[in-house]
Order: structure tokens, then sequence, then C-alpha cells
């Protein structure tokens, strides 16, 4: 019970914050990776400068939902390039905010706005 | 490769300049992440769309810094960060705004021709009020660097009586407040002086203050190491001790923590180190190296002034309390300064002011900076109206886009806000690249502004400066958004309706353009007018007469320091001189404690005149005294009037000559002043005078200092334990450096030489501060005019297309090019014309606050005020000639088509 009021204390998302834990869900990534992930999802709806990107990054780590991740970087890449990787509640925190888009999503195809828009 | 990447790295530059306003954990920690994602955006960019791409980079970047900054600053929890819980009902009012600056920036960046020339007139504008508001901030207003320093007074006397406006503190004054004033917790003095530190590897000259123990405590200054003085330490018979400053622990003993009770020799004498003094002591004496104890001794002489007296108000004491207990304590004085009488002091005018430390040091300088301050702020205004006037021509074009949104629903606000959204992000982007123009323009500031302004070392960015620039970002991006939004907000769905295109709007329009127009015309003659005063009185300034020969004049500073018998120093100057002399290229030299425009080593004191004794109650008459060798006054070139110089035998058989200047022979008949005997030392020695030189600038080019009196170097009256060594050369002056030093060196090997200086750098120097203000007045007012003639140029040319069917018609009928050409340069005319005759009203009134800084130039200078209406009315006809030309030249069937 502890832990539900606890991730729920993030929601709902800035959607910033959505995307860059998104990004992350596959696996550990670094500050460029995660911007170009984002843009290749959003198809370039939403582009994450300098920033944006890494004061976000700074406070997800700083609330615990994500986490540097220690020498585990592959060698070729640029090592003064920190990874990032998910915790335990920001996956937690992830899959409550999806849920809460879903359901958002729900009652509005409910009401059929997608689909009178549409026609 | 290697050029297209130039704008990229001048982006990447900016961009990690501009870093410095995150908050400093995130810059530790992104930083290189940060730069090296920009420098990818930024090369991507160039490839898909070049300088413009990267310009466009580097705006939203800088934006998204500035956004991000705001954020961080407000929400110091991270999980308000990432979440955008509670905030819904502000959120949903948020979001709306945060539409329009979204709408505001699409329309921004989709037309970058505009948006440049908009950003970088007000980054001009702004940059340069940001730069100068750094130097006002760090000077005037941010406070000295002790504890509650608005408590620390300053105490100085005055006796216009006897032509000395400004004294500082004798013993006795002092003695006078620390004894009976309760308005002070605490009084304290200094005088400031040069030794010579040896004992250390190197051996320097440096620049130390003897200061009373009570200093430390008026100040509220605690050392960073070791202990500072005690009153112990500066009674008489105390061990010699010395508390370093910051600057001279770290020049002359490399901040070694080691130093406290080290002994180095100052003048050969032994002083051990007790202290070392925090960098913040720094005023108001910023070259200070070295603190010696001073000692207030009652017994000693009460009579010569010279010490800066600082005090700090007793808790609850106000300025003006402490100024009236002062001036009380004056009727007392005389129990202290037996030498004279309170009748003298009534008759000289005697008085006593007691006021904040700050004002004291920054002295005249306010003046200036405020002028300086005051015309980048016309500047600002100028670049405003030339983006409102930008802004208005695009209203133009988007009066029907603006229409359409009224008739579909669009209240009022929303769509203000729309445009102030538009103009403040314009406003902030120029307020952004100003930031960083004002980067450069501040270190160019402190690197060439006149070293006599106080405080310049202290100029840095701090918040303050950064709230000002993000405020008068703010501030110009509403001023020039809300014109063209009044032009916006009279529309309405009818004007819709009506057919395409709505005359009378436009015409008010128009009328609007022109107004500002004048506006900027008459703000750029204002300017203008003020640096062609300023302009005119550099020309003066330069063109005085210093009485001196300044070209080809090398100037180097000795010092023997206090260690010798006047003799022994007097003998060791002359071989000097004797050994300079012989080198070849040397036509003359000699030796001096006092240069001419430099105020120090220069003092004086009041004198008798044998043949006319003073009535007892007559006020002394007071001249200056300067020591001079023999072959000083030729090597320095000044014009001998009457009589003859002081020669060798003069100092050799220790003859009580001297040569006076023409001021001070002027108090005798014509011709008279040779053979006269002076006395000053109350009647006890007499001098001849023996010649007559011209009159000399010995403190600034402004004024002659009153009469100056030369005395050889025996003579008791002067100080010779530093002298200047002046050689006359006919070719480079610095060329002789090596060959003097060896010289100098040959006679002894061991003496601190200062550096070499021509005497045309004390020339510039002592032209350095007007100067610094002509500049910075000129570069306002060429680009206030370039902005006005390009406003102009602007406005005729719109109004010439919006004429050309009429234009086409009256050829038609039979008009003659010249006649249009008349008629469109009339209309150019007409607002110059205008536009000069408000400026010139403007002027009237503004340049009498440059009056202080004028020198021998009105402020309301007829030359000035005929010529600056005639470059203006040129320039104006100059931006209508080229559309006239073009207006001339429309055909009408090009008209008809135009239709």
């Amino acid at each position: 019970m502890v832990r539900r009021i606890e991730v729920e204390a993030f929601l709902p998302l800035k959607p910033v914050a959505f995307h860059i834990l998104l990004a992350l869900a596959d696996g550990p990534r670094h500050g460029y990776a995660i911007r170009a992930s984002v843009e290749e999802l959003t198809q370039g709806g939403i582009r994450l400068w300098p920033a944006t990107l890494y004061g976000s990054v700074r406070q997800l780590s700083e609330a615990g939902l994500i986490a540097p991740q220690e020498g585990d970087e592959s060698p070729d890449d640029d090592a003064r390039r920190r990874y990032y990787a998910l915790t335990g509640l920001g996956r937690r925190v992830l899959v409550a905010e999806t849920e809460r888009l879903q359901a958002l999503l729900r009652y509005a195809s409910n009401t059929q706005v997608i689909a009178s828009s549409k026609a | 490769m290697i050029d297209r990447s130039r704008s990229a790295r001048l982006a990447t530059w900016l961009y990690s300049r501009a870093l410095v306003v995150l908050p400093a954990e995130l810059r530790a920690q992104f930083q290189r992440e940060m730069l090296s994602d920009f420098q990818d955006l930024v090369t991507q960019a160039q490839q898909r769309a070049g300088v413009v791409g990267v310009f466009l980079v580097l705006l939203r970047s800088c934006l998204d810094l500035l956004s991000r900054t705001l954020l961080e600053r407000r929400h110091r929890d991270a999980v308000d960060c990432v979440s955008d819980r509670g905030r819904m009902p502000v959120g949903e009012r948020m979001f709306l705004f945060g539409q329009e600056f979204k709408l505001a920036l699409r329309g921004i960046i989709k037309r970058p021709g505009f948006t440049a020339v908009t950003v970088l007139t007000l980054a001009l504008g702004i940059g340069a009020n940001v730069a100068i508001f750094a130097v006002v901030n760090a000077v005037l207003i941010r406070p000295l660097p002790y504890p509650q320093s608005d408590r620390i007074v300053s105490i100085t006397h005055h006796m216009p009586g006897v032509n000395l406006p400004d004294m500082e503190n004798s013993i006795g004054t002092l003695l006078l407040y620390q004894r009976h004033a309760r308005s002070f917790s605490d009084v304290g003095a200094f005088t400031s002086g040069q030794r010579n530190l040896t004992g250390i590897t190197e051996p320097a000259r440096i620049e130390v203050l003897e200061a009373t123990p009570s200093l430390f405590r008026v100040l509220s200054v605690q050392p960073i190491l070791g202990r500072s003085l005690s009153d112990a330490d500066a009674q008489p018979g105390a061990p010699n001790v010395v508390v370093l400053t910051y600057r001279g622990w770290q020049a002359h003993f490399a901040g070694a923590r080691n130093v406290i009770g080290r002994k180095i020799e100052l003048d050969g004498t032994a002083h051990e180190v007790i202290g070392v003094l925090p960098r913040s002591f720094s005023q108001p004496e910023p070259e200070t190296e070295a603190v010696l104890p001073h000692y207030l001794d009652p017994n000693g002489d009460l009579n010569s002034f010279g010490r800066w007296g600082l005090a700090r108000l007793a808790p609850g004491v106000s300025m003006e309390l402490a100024q009236a207990e002062a001036t009380r304590l004056q009727g007392r004085l005389t129990e202290l300064w037996t030498a004279v009488t309170p009748e003298f002091l009534k008759k000289a005018g005697w008085s006593v002011t007691v006021q904040d430390m700050r004002n004291r040091i920054i002295g005249d300088a306010a003046t200036t900076l405020w002028i300086v301050f005051g015309t980048v702020g016309f500047l600002l205004l100028v670049a405003c109206a030339s983006v409102a006037n930008l802004f208005l021509v695009r209203a133009e074009t988007r009066h029907r886009e603006v229409n359409v949104r009224f008739a579909l629903g669009a209240t009022r606000p929303r769509v203000a806000v729309t445009f102030l959204a538009e103009s403040i992000t314009l406003g902030l982007a120029g307020g952004l690249w100003g930031m960083l123009l004002s980067f450069v323009g501040i270190r160019t500031l402190v690197a060439a502004g006149p070293t006599q302004l106080p405080r310049l070392q202290e100029v840095n960015v701090d918040g303050t400066v950064i709230a000002f620039a993000i405020g008068i970002s703010l501030v110009a991006g509403i001023l020039f958004g809300l014109l063209p939004l009044a032009q916006h907000m009279r529309g309405s769905v009818h004007a819709l309706v009506r057919a395409g295109r709505a005359y009378s709007t436009t015409r008010e329009r128009q009328r609007v353009r022109r107004v500002l127009i004048v506006a900027q015309i008459a703000l750029a003659v204002v300017l203008v007018t003020g640096s062609g005063l300023m302009v005119r009185s550099f020309q003066r300034l330069r063109a005085v007469q210093p009485g001196i020969r300044p070209q080809g004049v090398l100037i180097m500073g000795v010092s023997l320091g206090q260690g010798r018998d006047r003799p022994q120093a007097a003998a060791v100057y002359h071989r000097i001189i004797e050994e300079i002399r012989r080198l070849p290229g040397v036509r003359d030299v000699g030796a001096t404690n006092a240069l001419p425009l430099e105020p120090r080593g220069i003092n004086g004191g009041s004198y008798e005149v044998q043949s006319s004794p003073r009535a007892s109650d007559a006020l002394p008459p007071i001249a200056y005294y300067a020591a001079v060798s023999d072959g000083y006054l030729p090597a320095i070139g000044t014009v001998l009037l009457q009589g003859r110089a002081i020669d060798q035998t003069d100092h050799e058989q220790k003859r009580n000559v001297i040569v006076v200047d023409r001021s001070f022979a002027a108090q005798f008949p014509a011709g008279r002043a040779l053979g006269q005997r002076i006395s000053f030392d109350d009647k006890e020695t007499w001098f001849e005078i023996v010649g007559v030189v011209d009159d000399v600038r010995m403190f600034t080019l402004r004024e002659s200092p009153g009469p100056v009196v030369y005395l050889p170097m025996t003579a008791s009256q002067v100080a010779v334990d530093l002298m200047n060594i002046v050689i006359r050369t006919d070719g480079d002056p610095l060329a002789l450096v090596p060959a003097v030093r060896t010289a100098i060196k040959r006679v002894e090997p061991n003496l601190p030489v200062t550096t070499a200086r021509t005497m045309e750098d004390v020339f510039r120097g002592s032209l350095a501060e007007a100067s610094f203000t002509m500049t910075v007045l000129l570069i306002a007012a060429l680009v206030a005019l370039l902005l006005g003639a390009i406003g102009l140029y602007g406005v005729i040319n719109y109004l010439v297309a919006q004429r050309t069917p009429e234009i086409g018609v009256r050829i038609a009928l039979g008009a003659v090019p010249r006649q249009v050409r008349t008629l469109v340069l009339r209309q150019g005319l007409t607002m110059g014309v205008m536009g000069v005759a408000l400026g010139l009203g403007g002027a009237l009134l503004l340049t009498r606050l440059l009056r202080t800084l004028l020198f021998e130039v009105d402020s309301r200078d007829p030359l000035t005020f005929s010529v600056v209406p005639l470059v203006m009315l040129a320039v104006s006809a100059l931006a209508a000639y080229l559309p006239a030309q073009r207006a001339a030249r429309v055909s009408p069937l090009q008209a008809l088509k135009s239709e």
C-alpha cells in the first residue's frame, strides 16, 4: 500500500519526464541516445533541447526514478557519456502513468471523440 | 570544412558562455554532455540549413536554457519538477499561455530575416545597457566589501579661505574625534606610501598603508592568517611588525602559509610579519601590499595634514547627528592644534564633512557613470523605437490574420497575449544575445576603462546584473510590443467585411510610424549633440598646453627609501644623473619628486615674502613645492621666462635658490619676481627667486593647480625618497631603457627602479577618463544615427510603394521625374526637420547635465548646435533620396499593373 502511494505521488507525469522514462524502458541509454529515441518515437514531435534533457535527467535521478549506471558503458562509445537506467520505482511509475493514460484513452473512446472526429 | 565549422564553433562558444545561467549543480554535473550534444545538434542543423540553421539551434537552445533555469529556480523539489501533480488549475491557464508562446515562437522562427534584424537591434541596445550597468552596479550600487559598510564614514576638512578646499586630517583633528566624539564607535586613520621591500628573493618597491590599529575595527576586517595590528603595536618603542594584504602576500610570498613570523626588511629595517588580511581589504587603496602601524603622537607635529580619517558610526547614530557633533567639536580644535587661533580658522572658512565612505571613494566618477548610463539608456529607447517600427510594418501584413481571429471569436486578451508573447520572446532573445555581447563589453571596459575609475576591478556579472538584463529585456519587449498591439486592438469584424484594404486604419498606422521615426531622429539628435560636445571638449583638452613638451621623454622612478640623510640621497641622485647624461642619445636629464599631470609626490604649504610682511591676522598664501635637480626643467621641457634654472653649483654649494612659475610670479609687479626672497619655514631660511618658468599642469590637464615653487632637492622642505628620473632624447625614449637601467645599477646595484614610462603615456593617462566618456557617447550616437537613418529609409520606401499608383497617375498626367523626386524628398525632410527640431529642444535641456564633464566648452556650444542639425538633415535627405530616386523612375504602365 505504501508503495502505491509512493508511485502516485508522481502522477500525472510531465510529458518530458514520461518520454524519458519511456526511452529507458528498453534498457540503459545515455543522454544523447535518450534524445534520439524520443525523437524517433514521436516522429520528431518532441525534441529535447540540452538544458531540458539534462535538467530532467537530473531531477528524475534525484527523485529516484532513474539511476546512473556504473562502469557499464559499451567500449566503443564515448567514455564521458553517463548511462542511465530505470529504477524499480521508475518502472512502476512509468507503468502507472501508462495505465492512467490508457484509462483516459478508454474514457475518451467510449464517448467516441476520435470516431466522430474521423467521420 | 574549416570554413563551415566556424559559425558552429562560434555558436558552441556562445552557448558555453550562456550555460552560466544554469544552477551550479546542474552545470557542474552535465556541462560537458550538454556542450557535446549541442555540438551535434549544431552540426546536424548546419548540414541541413547552413548558418541560419546554426542560428536557430542556438536561439532555441538558449531559450531552452532560460526556461529550464526558471523552472529549476521555482521548484527546488525534484518531484515537483517531474510531475504535474496538483498544478492543474494554474496549469490550465499556463497551458493557454504556453500555447500562445508556442504560436509566437513558430511565428518567430518562420521569419528568420525579421527575427534576426529585431534581435540584433535589441541585442545592441540591451548589451550596451547591461555592460554599463555592470559597471554602475560594481562602482555605485554594490556596498563596499566590509560588514555594515554603510556605517563607515570618512571625515574631511576644508579651508577654502587659504585655497585648500579639501584637506584630510592632522593628528590634531583625529585626536579630537577619538577623545571627544560620541557619534563614532571608533576613529581610524591612515596614510599611504611606498617602501623598499628586501630580505626576500626579489627586492621590490611596494605600496604600504600606515594605519592606526583602530582602522581595522572601523572597517571590521579580520585577518585570514595570524593577527591584525593591536594598539600596543603602534606604541613608540614597540617591535617593528607588518601585516600583509592579500595582494602583497600573493605577489611576494606566493601565498605561503608559513609567512607568519618571517622577518622582512622595509627600507632597510627588519619587520616581523604578524598577519595576512583578506582579499576584501581592497578599499580605499586597492594597490596596498602591506600595512604598518601608525601612531598618532599627541606630542608630535599636530599641524601636518594628509591622513585619511575613517570612522564607524556608533549604534543608533545617524550621519546627520555625527556631522552635527563633528561641527560642534571644531570649537575645541584649537586646544589640540595650538598653531592656529579660532579667529584664523573662522577667517579661513574652516569646516568639516562627515560622509559615507563609499561616496568619498567614488567622488566625481559617479557623474560620469550616470551620464554614460543615461546615454546607453537613450540608445535602448532608439532600438525599441526602431523595432516597434518593424513590428508596425508587420502589423500591416498581419491585419487580416488578426481580424480573422476576431471573427472566429477570439477575445481581445487572447490576441493581445499572442502579440505580447511574440514581442516578449523577441525581447528575451535580444536580451540573451545582449548578455553575450555585454560579456565581451565588460571585459573590454575593465581592460581599457580609465584607471582613475575607482573599483573598476570589482566589475563582474552577478545576480543583480542578470536580473537587470532580464528586466530590461522584458520591459523592452513589452514596450515595443504595445504599440502595434494598440493598432491591432482597433481591428474589428467590420474591418474584415470591408474591402481588402482599409484605408483609414492604414493611414492611422502610417501616422504612428512617422511619429516613431521623428522620435528616433530626435533621440539621435540628442545623442549626437551630446557626443559632439564631448568631442569638442576632448579636442580642447588635448590642445591644452601643459607647460611641458611630453614628446621624447622617458621617465623612471628610483627610490632610495627613507634610510639616508638628505646630502647622501642628493649625492646618489646626482651620480645617477651624471651616469645617464653620458649615454648616447640623451639630450637632457634631471630628477623630480613631482611629475606634471600626476598628483603624486607634490605637497604644499604656506610661505612668507620678505619684501611684503604679512599682517599678523592675514591668511598666509599657499603654494605647492616640487623638488628638482639641475637639468630637470630643460629635460621636461618647461619654458624659462626669466632668469635662470637651478644648476649644479646651486646644489653643490647648497644655495638657497628657487625657481617659481608664472602664477607665483604674478603676485609681484611685472618683472620684479627675480631676487625676491621667500621663506617656507616661518622666516628661518630665505630662498631667493632666480628664475621664472611657465605654468605647468601639475595635477590634471583641466586646471592649473595654483602657484608652484621648484626647490633644489637639497632643500629640507621637500621629500626625495622617491624621485622620477626624467630623460629627454631625440629618438625613441623606450629604446633607452636597458642602458638607463645599467647606468643606475653602476651607481647602486640594489636600487628598486619602477617600470619605465614615457611622458606621453602620462599625458594619455590624464586624458583617459575624458576619452572613455567620449568614446561611449560617440558609439551610442553613431548607432542611434544609423538606426534612425535606416528607419527613415524604411518608412519612405514603404510610402513610395504605397503611392506607386498615385505617382504613376501623376507621371501619366505629365509630372516630370524631378517633381516626383521633390515630392518624396520633401516627405522625408519634413520628418527630418521635425525630429531635428524636437531633438535640439531635448539636447538643450539634457546637455546641461554634461556641464561638469565639459572642458572649456559651453553646454550650448554654438558650433555643435549648428553642425549637428545640418548633419542630421543631410542624413535624412540621404535616407529619403534613394526611395525618391525609385519613385522618379516609376512608369505609368508599371503603376497600373500594381493596382
